[in-house]
């Protein structure tokens, strides 16, 4: 399980967070003292780091800045501030991404989930499903010899749901990852995307693999 | 200043001066004076009169024709309070005093200036910390929200958050301190944040949404930048007509010597009457008339910040057939190196 660190001043925020992160299934550690944070941060070998920008008595960028230089592990800063400059800033002391308040929260985990795939280095490999091997790159899906061609928007879709195998994905989650992604995709579009992406699986021999379940979303078995 | 001014300002003196040789003369004759003697007086108190008023119009003359001169120049830049810095005081005592006067004024009036300047300052620097805290209560609720499984209030929080974002770019809009970046900025990501932003009330009007050419990059501030298009966005919902599916249609194009965003909408349209002055302040016309509490101030920020990035952005419209916002961004735009 990844190990998530969150560095959030604001109690409410912060234990907002940890739900959120324990519900997508992450296991999260957070600091409530916020003196020797770069300390703190590394004493917690945390697989990625969600790091405030305003803290009290210091700056997220500063801390950031001293703990790159023992450390690579990801971070994702956080701010409640809206200017570029803050964006650069963070940038150039070595964040992994930066995300707004208030976010979405749906973005926020599908960046947290990026972020992960890339420090692992795992984002461009091959991923295995049940004897087929995905690939994201190429988007395609290998099964003993035989290949599938999928278009952006399912392999969009099929690698969220390979991500999350056996959890419930929302359509709405779908829906975000589509959007990040610049597809500016409808209900029903989404719908024809996800049949397709049926039809092919079962070209593979993998018919019941995507189920549906009522009001909540999709499985990926 | 012209002579015949001169004369007339001093008209009075003069009378008074003809009417004081007058007497003489009369005493003169009265005294028996030759009509020589008479003659010569007169004429050396005329011509003494004529020639030390001539030296004295020269030296006003040239004073405040300068002064003008000055002012005028100041003009062009709206600076004509300037102009007391401008001149130098002159050797006459009206010209000292009107130098002095104004010198006293305009350094009064810095004074009060660079005080309203700082309660400003200080206003939207309280703006700015107030917009970033009341963010923290937001961000909480939208994670409570999603936590709890009700995604019901999330689009309300989301207007919430748009509301607040527009103090804080009319403040910065306003502001005479840079507080952008530019730099090389994806169209593309910029956008397709502003749609996730607004993905429930687009999905639920069933907007059509469609992009062109957005892998193109521009020199400009990426939050500026997504700020000015979740305005053309809301403008779009806020314009759309009713008997017809919305279309949202964004497209960029790379031309020679700038990339030229076009944002297209088959809305309403704007009447040709109003479209010269749509970036005016507090302009709602005919449209904002209709009840859809406009303020007028989504596009006038707009053409406010893309000045203060240098950018340039025009309207066009078909009346009930479509809206189209340009925004043209310089290739060669200063580069701000962080």
């Amino acid at each position: 399980m990844k190990r998530i660190l969150v560095i959030e001043d604001e109690q409410v925020l912060r234990e907002e967070l940890v739900l959120l992160l324990q519900n997508a299934g992450y296991e999260t550690l957070s600091i409530t003292r916020f003196e020797d944070v770069c300390a703190q941060m590394i004493a917690a070998h945390a697989n990625l780091v969600l790091l405030d920008i305003n803290l009290p008595g210091t700056n997220g960028q500063l801390i950031l800045r001293d703990f790159r230089e023992v450390s690579e592990t990801p971070v994702i800063m956080l701010t409640s501030r809206t200017s570029e400059m803050d964006e650069v800033l963070s940038m150039s002391f070595g964040a992994d991404d930066y995300v707004q308040k208030p976010y979405n929260p749906t973005i926020l985990l599908l960046r947290i989930s990026a972020v992960l795939k890339r420090s692992s280095g795992s984002g461009s490999n091959l991923m295995q499903y049940r004897g087929v091997s995905f690939s994201p790159v190429k988007g395609s899906l290998v099964r003993a010899g035989q290949e599938q061609i999928l278009s952006k928007n399912e392999a969009i879709i099929f690698q969220l749901l390979l991500d999350r195998q056996g959890e419930i994905v929302t359509r709405d989650d779908l829906m975000t990852a589509l959007w990040d992604n610049q597809e500016f995709v409808n209900d029903s579009t989404l719908s024809v995307n996800v049949s397709r992406l049926r039809t092919k699986l079962k070209a593979l021999g993998l018919a019941d693999a995507i189920e549906t379940r009522k009001k909540q979303g999709y499985v990926l078995r | 200043m012209r002579l015949t001014d001169y004369i007339k300002n001093r008209a009075a003196c003069y009378a008074i001066w003809a009417f004081a040789l007058a007497l003489a003369l009369l005493f003169l004759y009265v005294f028996n004076v030759s009509w020589h003697a008479m003659a010569i007086a007169s004429a050396l108190l005329v011509v003494g009169s004529v020639v030390s008023e001539l030296v004295e119009y020269i030296r006003r003359k040239a004073f405040y024709d300068g002064l003008y001169e000055a002012i005028d120049g100041l003009q062009v830049h709206s600076q004509a309070y300037l102009a007391s810095e401008m001149v130098e005081p002159p050797d006459f005592l009206e010209g000292q005093v009107l130098c002095d006067v104004m010198r006293m004024a305009s350094s009064s009036m810095n004074a009060r200036v660079a005080r309203h300047r700082r309660e400003s300052q200080d206003f939207r620097e309280f703006i700015e910390l107030w917009v970033h805290e009341v963010k923290l209560p937001l961000a909480s609720l939208q994670l409570m929200s999603h936590n709890d499984g009700n995604a019901r209030y999330a689009q309300q929080l989301a207007r919430i958050d748009d509301m607040v974002q527009n103090v804080l770019y009319y403040a910065r809009s306003e502001s005479a301190e840079k507080d952008y970046v530019i730099r090389e900025t994806s169209l593309a990501r910029a956008f397709s944040n502003v749609a996730l932003k607004n993905r429930d009330e687009l999905l639920e009007r069933g907007v059509q949404l469609r992009t062109e050419g957005l892998d193109a990059t521009v020199m400009t501030d990426g939050k500026w930048l997504e700020y000015m298009l979740g305005q053309l966005v809301a403008y779009s919902l806020k314009y759309a007509a009713p008997d017809r599916p919305p279309q949202i249609r964004v497209a960029a194009e790379e031309q020679d010597d700038r990339t030229v965003l076009r944002f297209w909408d088959n809305g309403i349209g704007i009447p040709v009457s109003d479209l010269p002055h749509v970036f005016e302040k507090s302009f709602t016309g005919e449209n904002g008339r209709i009840g859809k509490n406009s303020t007028g101030m989504g596009l006038y920020l707009i053409r406010k910040l893309c000045r203060r990035l240098g950018h340039e952005v025009v309207a066009a419209s078909v009346q009930g057939e479509w809206t189209e916002v340009i925004i043209s961004f310089g290739k060669n735009a200063l580069l701000d190196l962080v």
